[in-house]
């Protein structure tokens, strides 16, 4: 290899032959041999854009107008064939599902070096060392799409790694993991630098990736640089709204900024009962049971978040509410009737469910039409209709984009069409699978605000005013401590703890068992609960700390 | 990302025998079975076809619903089709106007115009539809168990060596995997739409307007699989595909069963061509129906 600097980036500028602003403007960027560089940014700052520039899919799969360069060990990129850019730069994209070709583990890691035409031998050899350096030999023979995310991001990994690349480029590496799988990437990352290789880790979880030690912050905003340095403390030029800091840095910054807020009210509970779990069971088919003597009560002025690790079973439970699944044992009651006695449209009009994905629903030519599709199958009027729709449009703040296609949205914008079309229906429970998976910080924070915050002195919110309970399903914890007035931790198909999110989440050695790690949030909220006497978000918790 | 198929290793004749050979006794058999009308010489491949099934020892439960589905289709499009039209099948069929009715009824007339159609099943017609539903079947039985017994891993490597260059034999494996894919992105978004009230057995109204109401699943689908198809693409292009020959790591050897596999395969079409030349296989009626009326 030459002595050149792995990446050097100059004056690099691109906008995409569909869009008529630049995504990336005027980058320059020197990364060292072993180095380890983290780059954040909210969502469609120009993060991705970057990655595809060093990684040569712009301009060969990405067309558009580019300016400046980028040099890998002094080679001009645009000099480079894919395939000599592949046996330096290995890109691990954002979802490893959207990265996995092959449907064996053995297939998947040797597909790389049997692309480049290398003998037989060699291709057995290098398979053979990555799954060895990432520690999954075992996985060897499975077949990909039944590992779980944090398996099949370390195949995906090991992909890339047999082509032996000396830069790895990880592209939010962390979104579709859960906490403690985040935890280990996090960790082999820093060993994979440590070892020589050059990391460039894009992520807008900063707070998570300073796991990793990373050696240096490029922070871009619109697609500019504005901060590229040491990440000792917060770098001024960095916006804690865009991306996630750690708690103690952000509180810092809001009592330098004057901008600490006072505790938000708490939403009241009534505790009538509007959904019953009564020792529920359920197992998929023939397979092993997935849920396990679950009971569960649902009750009016809940703000529920279910937290626990892939594959613990919180999807499999929240479709028993809504009927999509019927329990193998036990029963589950809607408003005191049996889902076995209920169709899936007839409980809809009381349980409201938006999927984690909003590509598996958006159909129609316009957002309006999207957003009556639901009441018009419960048989509302068309008076009523038009007006659950109007209302809906006003809450997700979709004002301007009626006539717009769904499809054509961004994905925030898709997954706010998606939750109003469930808003329309006027149902009386709200269920939200993984509401902010997808978003990039800033956007998720200004999102659950809208839906979530009190907007009036009596703790109600757009969703409370709404909905007489509304529960969510997520990985991060932040998000169950700062919105939720209850918290239910599943793990390996049971409820293992339920109750206010002060009773559940101090206990850290119950959240290790269920893979959730604690964040330097609650830590610094436990910290403080003698004096505030409940969780508080951040910027109720700047007002506390000294 | 693509799923497969519920493929599960088992020790058993067919699943020890190479892919390659299965998918050639396959071709051979379906070949052979092209040279004949006369159900006397269809019933000895559909009894082939009928052991290599049970052979192969799959679970019922995992075959349940693609039996469905092949039975609903051989039977009404195939069956009710040889049976009403006589199309698809020898000319005599289709031009038979001789032979004894069995069944015979005006079902609509036209107003103004007075167009009838009317249904009038022969004996001949009756036999072709036997006939046709032997031979869909032979082939529909052959088929059924290659997704649950053939090895995802194998399926690239094994078109590869029957020769397909790199890109196409890859091309044949995701394919393979595309439609058990559809089948999980079709059912989450069933979910999706039925959690918003939508439901499918209630479709209403004519053609058209039960399409547009298809389109809350189809249009997610199509979406899914061809974003889907961009992501595969850019996985593949960032790991070098399609730059060089490449290298197949997997190799799959023949044994000399499956040489003798092959051979029979082949020599059934040889014996099925030569009967066909000689003039044997074309279509037959039990005379003893034929004379009946």
């Amino acid at each position: 290899m030459s002595e050149a600097p792995p990446i050097v980036v100059e004056n690099l500028s691109f906008r995409y032959r569909t869009r008529t602003e630049l995504a990336i403007e005027d980058i320059s960027l020197m990364v060292h041999p072993g180095e380890m560089i983290l780059v954040a940014g909210a969502s469609g700052c120009g993060k991705t854009t970057l990655a595809r520039c060093i990684n040569g899919l712009i301009p060969r799969s990405y067309k558009g107008e580019l300016k400046g360069s980028v040099h890998l060990y002094g080679r001009p990129v645009s000099g480079m064939t894919l395939a000599e850019i592949a046996q330096v730069v290995g890109t691990l994209l954002q979802d490893p599902e959207r990265q996995i070709v092959a449907s064996q583990v053995f297939a998947e890691v040797a597909f790389g070096p049997e692309n480049l035409g290398l003998p037989r031998e060699e291709v057995l050899e290098r398979v053979g060392e990555a799954l060895h350096r990432l520690g999954i030999e075992h996985l060897r023979e499975r077949e990909t799409f039944n590992l779980s995310g944090g398996e099949k991001q370390k195949v995906a990994l090991a992909g890339v790694l047999a082509m032996r690349p000396t830069v790895l480029l990880l592209d939010e590496p962390l979104a579709s993991l859960d906490p403690a799988s985040a935890h280990e990437a996090l960790a082999l990352f820093r060993r994979l630098a440590d070892e020589g290789t050059t990391i460039v880790l894009v992520e807008h979880r900063v707070e998570d990736a300073l796991a990793a030690r990373p050696d240096r912050l490029l922070y871009i905003e619109d697609g500019r640089v504005r901060y590229l340095g040491p990440i000792d403390s917060l770098p001024p030029e960095v916006d804690p709204a865009q991306v996630k800091l750690p708690a103690a840095w952000v509180v810092k910054y809001l009592r330098q900024q004057g901008k600490m807020t006072p505790p938000p009210p708490v939403p009241e509970r009534d505790g009538e009962a509007l959904v019953v779990f009564e020792d529920v069971d359920y197992a998929y088919g023939d397979g092993p049971l997935v849920l396990k003597g679950v009971n569960l009560t649902i009750r009016r002025g809940d703000l529920l978040a279910v937290l626990g690790p892939n594959g613990a079973g919180k999807s499999t439970l929240v479709k028993h509410a809504i009927g999509l699944l019927k329990p193998t044992r036990g029963r589950v009651l809607v408003e005191g009737k049996d889902t076995r006695d209920l169709s899936v449209a007839q409980v809809a009009s009381t349980v409201g469910y938006v999927f984690q994905s909003p590509s598996h629903m958006l159909f129609a030519p316009t957002v309006l039409e999207e957003l009556a599709f639901g009441p018009e199958n419960l048989g509302f009027d068309s008076d009523a209709t038009a007006q659950a729709v109007r209302e809906s449009v006003q809450v997700v703040n979709l004002q301007g984009m009626e006539k717009y296609s769904p499809l054509g949205l961004s994905f925030g914008q898709q997954k706010r069409t998606a939750i109003a079309a469930v808003l329309a229906m006027r149902s009386r429970i709200l269920i939200l699978d993984e509401p902010t998976a997808g978003q990039d910080y800033a956007n998720y924070t200004r999102f659950m605000n809208t839906l979530c915050r009190a907007t009036d002195g009596r703790g109600q919110s757009l969703l409370s005013s709404r909905f007489a309970a509304t529960l969510f399903i997520t990985h991060d914890l932040d998000l169950a401590l700062t919105y939720a007035n209850r918290v239910v931790l599943v793990s390996d198909g049971r409820i293992v703890a339920d109750g206010r999110p002060e009773d559940v989440l101090q206990d850290f050695a119950l959240l290790e068992r269920c893979r959730v790690r604690p964040t330097s949030l609650l830590r610094m909220n436990c910290e403080f609960l003698p004096k505030t006497g409940r969780f508080l978000p951040v910027e109720a918790l700047a007002a506390y700390a000294a | 990302m693509l799923v497969t198929w519920k493929y599960r290793p088992r020790d058993t004749f067919v699943q020890r025998l190479d892919p390659r050979a299965r998918l050639i006794f396959l071709a051979c058999m379906i070949l052979a079975v092209f040279q004949f009308w006369d159900i006397r010489f269809l019933l000895p491949f559909f009894v082939i076809s009928l052991t290599l099934y049970f052979l192969a020892r799959i679970e019922w439960h995992d075959v349940r619903r693609a039996w469905i589905f092949i039975l609903l289709f051989v039977t009404f499009i195939v069956g009710l089709n040889a049976l009403l039209s006589g199309r698809g099948g020898p000319l005599e069929v289709l031009q038979d106007v001789s032979s004894r009715v069995i069944f015979q009824a005006r079902i609509l007339t036209v107003p103004l115009v007075g167009w009838t159609w009317t249904v009038r099943i022969t004996v001949v017609k009756a036999v072709f539809a036997a006939t046709q539903l032997v031979r869909i079947l032979t082939m529909a039985i052959l088929a059924i168990p290659i997704p649950y017994t053939f090895d995802p891993s194998r399926y690239g490597v094994a078109f590869r060596q029957l020769g397909l260059p790199d890109k196409a034999a890859y091309t044949m494996d995701l394919a393979f995997r595309f439609v058990p894919t559809l089948g999980r992105d079709f059912g989450i978004t069933l979910d999706a739409q039925r959690a918003r009230g939508y439901e499918v057995d209630r479709l209403k109204g004519g053609i058209i307007s039960r399409l547009r109401r298809l389109a809350p699943l189809v249009v997610p689908v199509t979406m899914l699989a061809i974003v889907g198809g961009e992501d595969v693409v850019d996985a593949m292009d960032l790991r070098a595909f399609g730059t060089r020959p490449r290298t197949w790591t997997v190799r799959l050897e023949y044994d000399t069963k499956d040489r003798l596999f092959i051979a029979f395969g082949v020599l059934l079409v040889v014996v099925s061509v030569a009967l066909n030349i000689l003039g044997y296989g074309d279509f037959w009626v039990p005379s003893a129906l034929l004379a009946g009326g």
